[in-house]
């Protein structure tokens, strides 16, 4: 375990000593705010509700659903990386499980990024822009444990699209078809309950709700009681079965990095 | 010219033979591509569902801004990509000083150097986009007005272009500029919607500094009746024009003040 705590401390350094990528993507960040934020101003300039969103509800669902996307992918380009350039194979010879040190990496890389960047920027949008708090004190706590829940679900699922490097050598498109089909199902660009009937049913069955609609809905209040609960409840078995499925995944690749000698 | 369009040829067929060798990775990336702009699509969709109109602007307009984006978008996407890498893909490696030894203009062979297949999928997109949207618009179509829309998407390529490769430039001074590249292009997000819809001081800063509102929002409201921009629209040609040279010197600039990475 120690050695897989100083992995996560040495990404926090790493990401310390390269601050131009910290301000470009900062100053990104702000910018799509600026966008959603005028978007959706002129989309409620002619009415004051959408099923049953007003203003209010929608900016903080989108805002919240945008930061939390951010933590939704994790290292999966790592693992492609380290793939496609066949050190992988040096890895595995090292005293380490590969995935548990990225994942390790990836938690210093997340922690860092809620200081640094999410919680400045959230508290930037939270004064300027509208943003509410969550009704009840319980509907926070069940945000804070669903949005964990969500993120470990996509760390699990970037890391399996990532495997894929064994079989592809275009990670880039790998990487959009990845985020394309997130931002899509997921609920990270508008609330699910906006989609038609049949998509939201679609989407029920997959895994992408989980990472971030259910908690922001939990957060603004769309999914409340019984049905919060059930929410979080697909949750943790999408979290469980995505665990699993990376193991079977993983020992399968391995085989393949056999049998091509390295 | 005539050598240099040789050239070009000779290095397109490199870059296909590429590209055949890989076929399965061609069609991930033109998929992918497709599958991200169809999201976007797909959420104005979602909220045209609830909508009618957004600050007067109707679903197949903003289908239609859309279009031009992307397809605008694809020339550079397609011909102009490798301007992402230049700096950690040549610069810091010393790579460039091998394009600096031949005997051909360096920009034309950087950006020779690579012709992206993922593009075609950004193409595809934004032709179907804007053929669906375009029956939905108040004008005919003549051979005029669709001569018009060619060269607004072309113009629209090349604004990408030269701010792409104006801000590329910059790795000549700090080795890789990338942050900054990334960043500028996250404002053609903006671009995206009609600029009415944004704060004035927005809607400046894409008219006259970063001219992306003529990458798809001025070009589109000349087809649009009664949007008040056609007189500005026209101006999207000279708009291209002046910033290719103005980022063409500005490389020139970069060039000369180059001094190569490594020992």
């Amino acid at each position: 375990m120690r050695k897989y705590i100083e992995f996560a401390r040495v990404q926090m350094q790493v990401h310390a000593a390269y601050s131009a990528w910290f301000w470009a993507n900062t100053f990104s960040v702000l910018l799509r705010m600026l966008v959603i934020y005028f978007f959706w101003k002129a989309v409620y300039s002619s009415r004051t509700e959408i099923e049953g969103l007003h203003f209010d509800g929608m900016i903080t669902y989108i805002i919240i659903a945008m930061f939390l996307q951010m933590f939704v992918s994790g290292v999966g380009r790592e693992l492609a990386h380290t793939i496609k350039d066949g050190n992988v194979a040096i890895e595995l010879m090292r005293p380490y499980h590969l995935i548990t040190r990225l994942i390790a990496m990836d938690i210093g890389d997340k922690v860092v990024y809620f200081i640094r960047g999410a919680l400045p920027l959230g508290l930037l949008a939270f004064v300027f822009m509208d943003i509410t708090l969550p009704e009840t004190w319980q509907g926070g706590v069940l945000f804070l444990f669903s949005a964990i829940l969500g993120i470990w679900i996509g760390t699990f699922f970037d890391l399996l699209i990532a495997i894929l490097a064994f079989w592809t050598i275009n990670l880039w498109g790998l990487e959009v078809m990845k985020e394309a089909v997130i931002s899509f199902f997921s609920g990270a660009l508008v609330p699910l309950i906006l989609f038609p009937e049949w998509f939201q049913t679609a989407s029920l069955f997959l895994p992408f709700q989980a990472m971030v609609y259910v908690p922001v809905a939990i957060y603004t209040g769309i999914l409340t009681g019984t049905e919060a609960w059930l929410a979080v409840g697909s949750q943790v078995v999408w979290a469980v079965l995505l665990f699993i499925l990376l193991r079977v995944l993983w020992s399968f690749a391995m085989k393949k990095v056999t049998i091509f000698g390295g | 010219m005539i050598r240099y369009m040789k050239l070009y040829y000779l290095f397109c067929k490199q870059n296909l033979k590429v590209m055949m060798e890989y076929r399965m990775d061609f069609l991930l990336g033109v998929l992918s591509v497709m599958l991200q702009q169809f999201a976007g699509i797909f959420f104005v969709k979602i909220v045209f569902d609830h909508i009618h109109e957004l600050n007067g602007w109707t679903f197949y307009e903003i289908l239609f801004i859309y279009g031009i984006a992307a397809t605008g978008r694809s020339i550079h996407h397609i011909f102009f990509d490798n301007l992402w890498t230049l700096g950690w893909q040549y610069i810091r490696p010393g790579k460039f000083d091998r394009l600096l030894i031949r005997p051909i203009n360096p920009l034309f062979h950087f950006i020779a150097d690579r012709l992206q297949q993922d593009g075609f999928g950004q193409l595809f997109i934004g032709i179907i986009v804007i053929s669906t949207a375009m029956p939905h618009l108040d004008i005919s179509w003549g051979v005029l007005e669709f001569a018009i829309l060619v060269v607004m998407i072309i113009a629209s390529g090349f604004i990408f272009v030269a701010i792409n490769l104006f801000f590329a430039t910059l790795s000549f001074w700090m080795v890789d500029s990338l942050p900054i590249v990334w960043t500028i292009f996250n404002l053609s997000d903006f671009a995206r919607y009609p600029l009415t819809i944004y704060h004035k001081g927005i809607r400046y800063l894409l008219t006259w500094i970063i001219p992306y509102g003529f990458t798809a929002f001025y070009p589109a409201a000349y087809f649009i009746e009664g949007s008040g921009f056609e007189k500005l629209a026209l101006l999207t040609p000279i708009i291209a024009v002046i910033s290719c040279i103005a980022a063409y010197w500005f490389w020139n600039r970069g060039l000369r003040a180059f001094t190569s990475t490594g020992s």
